[in-house]
C-alpha cells in the first residue's frame, strides 16, 4: 500500500459518509473505476453505515411529554446553576422502565498460552509481531488523545473559561510509561516508525506537563506543532504499515 | 430567536417544540442513556436561553443548538467516566446500553431485533474516542456538513476529515461480523 493510496482510503470513507463536495467526489469516483481495493473498501463502509441507519436511537421518542420538559427548563432557569441529574424515565407515567442492559465487550488480546515448546524462529516472529502491534496500538491511542487535546475539551468545572485537560494529561503520562517499555521490547522492529514516535513522544510530554485547567492559548502551541508536522496523518500511515 | 434574545421566556416554547426531539436523538446516540440524554436536552435549552442575547442573528438556530447539545453530551460523558473511575475501577470497554426509549415502530419482532441492533451499535459507538464519536454523531445522526462540524467542535477541517475516516474504519471493524 503506497502513501498515495493511503490518501484515497480516507476519501473513500468520506464518500461513503456522503461528506465529499462534488469536485472531490468526481475525483474519487474516477479512482474507484480503476481500483478494486477501494471499491471493496467503499462497499464495506456502506454496509456498516447501513447497519448504523437501523439504530433505534435515530427514531427514539423522548420519555416525557414536551410540556413536562418545558416545566423543567423553566424551573431550571430559576434554580442555582448546578443541575441535579434527574430520573426522566420514572417521571413519565405509564412507562415501564426496562432493565438496563450492560454488554461487556470481550477483553481484547489476551496472551495465548501454549504448552508445547515453540521453535526459536517462531518465537522471534511472534516477538516481532508483538512489538509492531504494541507500537501501532500506542500510536492509535496517542492519536485519539491528541485529537481530543486539539479540539476544545470540556470546560473546567470550577474555573469557567479554562479548559479541562486533566484526563488527557493523565493519559499522556500512562502512554509515556508504555513508550518506555516499548523501547526495551523491540527497538529494531519499529525502527522505521522512530521519527514519528519521537514526535509523538514530544507532544505527549507537553500534554503530560499541563495542569488540569488551562487557557485555550496553552493548547495552541501543541496544536500548531501537530499540524506543522502532520502528526495525525503520519500516524494513520505508520499504524497501517506496522499492522502490515 | 429575537424574542428569546430579549429575554422573553414564552419564546422558549416554540423553540423547544421544534428542536427537542432532534436534540434528544443526538444526545441519546452519543450517550446511550435516556436520563442523561434528557438532561442534555434540558440543559441545552437552559443554555440557549441564557446565551440568546449573544446569539448572532445571521447564524442558523439548528446547528447552534446541536453544538450546545453535543458539547453538553461530551461533558456529561466525561463526568460519568470520572465517576465510574472513582467509584469502582471498570474496564474501559464496559458499555452501558439503555434501551428504555420507545421505538417508533413497536411491533414485537422489530422491537427485539431493534434492541439487539441498538446494543451492537451502542458498543461500537462507545469504542470510539469521545471526539470521534461526536464527529460521527453530528455527521450521521444530525447530517451536519464537515465545515459545520469543524466549527461546532472547534477543530480544523482536516482533523474532522481524518477523524471521521478513522471513526468509520473503527465502526466497520466493530460491526464487521454483523454486516457480513
Ligand atoms: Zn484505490
Amino acid at each position: 500500500m503506497t502513501l498515495f493510496h493511503g490518501r484515497w482510503r480516507a476519501r473513500v470513507s468520506l464518500l461513503a459518509a456522503g461528506a465529499l463536495d462534488p469536485h472531490e467526489e468526481a475525483a474519487v469516483q474516477a479512482h474507484l473505476a480503476s481500483c478494486g481495493a477501494c471499491r471493496a473498501d467503499l462497499e464495506a463502509s456502506r454496509r456498516a453505515l447501513d447497519l448504523l441507519d437501523r439504530d433505534p436511537a435515530r427514531a427514539a421518542e423522548p420519555p416525557v411529554a414536551i410540556e413536562f420538559l418545558k416545566t423543567r427548563v423553566l424551573a431550571r432557569l430559576d434554580e442555582a446553576p448546578a443541575p441535579r441529574p434527574f430520573r426522566w424515565g420514572l417521571a413519565a407515567a405509564g412507562l415501564a422502565a426496562a432493565a438496563l442492559a450492560v454488554a461487556i465487550l470481550p477483553l481484547l488480546d489476551r496472551p495465548v498460552v501454549t504448552e508445547k515448546p515453540v521453535p526459536d524462529e517462531m518465537l522471534a516472529r511472534m516477538e516481532r509481531r508483538l512489538a509492531r502491534d504494541s507500537a501501532a496500538r500506542y500510536l492509535d491511542e496517542a492519536q485519539d488523545l491528541l485529537v481530543n487535546v486539539s479540539a476544545h475539551p470540556a470546560d473546567c468545572e470550577k474555573d469557567h473559561g479554562r479548559i479541562d485537560v486533566g484526563e488527557e494529561a493523565r493519559r499522556s503520562r500512562e502512554l509515556l510509561e508504555r513508550r518506555a517499555l516499548m523501547v526495551e521490547l523491540g527497538g529494531d522492529e519499529v525502527a522505521s516508525a522512530q521519527p514519528l514516535l519521537d514526535d509523538v513522544e514530544g507532544l505527549l510530554r507537553e500534554v503530560a506537563a499541563l495542569p488540569a485547567c488551562v487557557r485555550a492559548e496553552s493548547l495552541e502551541a501543541i496544536h500548531r506543532q501537530m499540524e506543522r508536522r502532520h502528526v495525525l496523518m503520519k500516524i494513520d500511515l505508520v499504524t497501517r504499515e506496522l499492522r502490515g | 430567536m429575537q424574542r428569546l434574545a430579549r429575554g422573553e421566556r414564552d419564546a422558549l416554547g416554540p423553540l423547544m417544540e421544534r428542536h427537542h426531539r432532534r436534540l434528544f436523538r443526538i444526545a441519546l446516540s452519543y450517550l446511550r442513556d435516556v436520563d442523561e440524554a434528557m438532561d442534555a436536552v434540558q440543559e441545552t435549552f437552559v443554555k440557549a436561553y441564557q446565551a440568546a442575547a449573544r446569539w448572532d442573528p445571521v447564524s442558523e438556530v439548528a446547528p447552534w443548538l446541536s453544538r450546545i447539545a453535543v458539547n453538553h453530551s461530551i461533558d456529561i460523558y466525561r463526568r460519568r467516566r470520572r465517576r465510574q473511575r472513582s467509584e469502582a475501577p471498570m474496564p474501559e470497554a464496559t458499555t452501558d446500553h439503555d434501551d428504555r426509549w420507545r421505538a417508533a415502530d413497536p411491533s414485537p419482532e422489530s422491537e427485539a431485533s431493534g434492541r439487539e441492533v441498538g446494543q451492537r451499535i451502542a458498543a461500537a459507538l462507545q469504542s470510539l474516542p469521545e471526539r470521534q464519536r461526536a464527529i460521527f454523531v453530528l455527521r450521521h445522526y444530525d447530517e451536519r456538513s464537515l465545515p459545520e462540524i469543524a466549527d461546532t467542535l472547534g477543530m480544523s477541517l482536516g482533523t474532522v476529515k481524518s477523524s471521521l475516516h478513522r471513526a468509520i474504519a473503527r465502526l466497520r471493524e466493530r460491526l464487521g461480523s454483523a454486516t457480513a
